[in-house]
C-alpha cells in the first residue's frame, strides 16, 4: 500500500513536470513586436535579380543582417553566423526560413561583388540572398531600422587606389512572416543555437 | 666553453624568444580585402615591439585592433604593439588584426602565404598563415 502511493506521487509528479516543460516552451516570448517600417524597395541580388523589399519575404520568417564586403574583420564574422545558423536550420529540418544581408556600401557592392564575396565561403543560395541597389533606397532601410554606417577617411595605396572603411552597426535581426521585428543580436557575436531557438518559436 | 655557450644563448634568445604561432588568413578575391590573425609569444623575459607586417599577397598591409564603440564597430590602425616578457597576444576576430588591403590574388582555403613580422629587438621574423573559413 505504501509503496503504491509514493509510485502514484512519483507519477504525478512527473506528470506535473512535462506540463509546465510544455507549457514553458509554447508561452516563450520574443522580445520585440515592431513594424519593419519599409516597404517597396527594389533591390538586386547576388545574380541581379529584382527583389522587393521585404514584400518578396512576406510569409517566411528572415534572419536579416547588413554588411559590405570591404570589410576585413565584421562582416565576415556576421556571414559566417548567419551561414551556421542557415546549416543549423536545415539540419534541424525547420522550413520557411530565409537569411539576407543587404549591403551598405552599394557603390561598390554590385551584384557580382556580393557574388564573389559568396562564392569564396561557399554559401548556399537557396534561402540566402545577398542583396544591393539604389543607395537611396538602401539608405530608407538603414535609417527605419536604426543601422548606422559611417564611411571613414579615404587613404591611398601605392598604385593609387582608393580604400575607405565603415565605422557600423553589427547586427542581425529576426523579423517574422509578418514583416515585424521580433528580436536582434550582435552579429559578429550571436550564438547560433539562441537565435535557432527564437527561429524555432516562430514555427514553420 | 663559457664564451660558446654565452653565444649559443645569444644565438638561442634570438631564435627563440618570438613565435608566431597558428597564423591564418581569412578567403577573399582579388582586389578585395583581409585579414591576418595569429598568436604572438614572447618567451624571454625582455619586452619587444611588433611595429610592421609585410607581405606580397597585398598592396597595403597595416596593423589593425577593431573597437566596440557603444554598438558600432571601428576599425582603427595602431602604429606599433608592444609585448612584454613572457607574455602571449592573441590577434584574433573581432579585435587585433593584420589588415591585408587590396589583395594581388584570390586567397582560397587551403592557400598558404608568407608574412614577414618586424621587431624593434628580435628583427625580421618569417611565418606562413594558411587561409581557412570564417
Ligand atoms: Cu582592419
Amino acid at each position: 500500500m505504501k509503496s503504491k502511493n509514493i509510485h502514484t506521487r512519483i507519477s504525478i509528479i512527473f506528470f506535473i513536470s512535462i506540463l509546465i516543460t510544455f507549457f514553458y516552451g509554447c508561452g516563450k516570448k520574443l522580445p520585440e513586436d515592431i513594424p519593419i517600417g519599409v516597404k517597396d524597395i527594389v533591390l538586386l541580388n547576388q545574380d541581379s535579380s529584382r527583389i522587393i523589399f521585404p514584400d518578396s519575404f512576406k510569409g517566411k520568417t528572415l534572419l536579416l543582417s547588413f554588411i559590405y564586403t570591404n570589410c576585413p574583420d565584421i562582416c565576415p564574422m556576421t556571414t559566417h553566423n548567419m551561414q551556421l545558423i542557415q546549416q543549423q536550420v536545415k539540419k534541424e529540418g525547420i522550413d520557411n526560413v530565409e537569411f539576407v544581408e543587404i549591403s551598405f556600401d552599394p557603390l561598390r557592392d554590385t551584384p557580382s561583388k556580393l557574388k564573389e564575396f559568396g562564392d569564396i565561403r561557399d554559401i548556399d543560395y537557396n534561402n540566402f540572398n545577398f542583396l544591393t541597389g539604389n543607395p537611396v533606397g538602401i539608405k530608407s532601410i538603414l535609417n527605419n531600422m536604426n543601422i548606422l554606417a559611417l564611411p571613414g577617411d579615404t587613404t591611398e595605396t601605392k598604385s593609387g587606389s582608393k580604400i575607405y572603411f565603415f565605422t557600423h552597426t553589427d547586427r542581425i535581426t529576426l523579423i517574422d512572416k509578418n514583416g515585424r521585428i521580433r528580436n536582434e543580436y550582435r552579429g559578429s557575436k550571436a550564438n547560433i543555437q539562441a537565435v535557432v531557438n527564437d527561429i524555432k518559436i516562430l514555427g514553420d | 666553453m663559457i664564451f660558446l655557450l654565452s653565444i649559443l644563448t645569444i644565438l638561442n634568445y634570438n631564435s627563440n624568444s618570438i613565435e608566431i604561432n597558428n597564423a591564418w588568413v581569412r578567403p577573399a578575391g582579388k582586389g578585395m580585402n583581409s585579414a591576418l590573425y595569429f598568436e604572438l609569444k614572447n618567451s624571454s623575459a625582455n619586452s619587444d615591439e611588433l611595429f610592421k607586417v609585410s607581405s606580397n599577397a597585398a598592396e597595403l598591409v597595416q596593423l589593425h585592433k577593431t573597437v566596440n564603440k557603444n554598438g558600432l564597430m571601428e576599425m582603427k590602425e595602431i602604429k606599433s604593439l608592444k609585448i612584454n616578457g613572457n607574455q602571449t597576444i592573441k590577434f584574433a576576430p573581432g579585435g587585433y588584426h593584420v589588415m591585408l588591403i587590396k589583395l594581388k590574388k584570390d586567397l582560397k582555403t587551403g592557400n598558404k602565404i608568407g608574412f614577414k613580422f618586424y621587431f624593434k629587438k628580435a628583427g625580421i621574423i618569417k611565418a606562413d598563415a594558411v587561409v581557412k573559413s570564417y
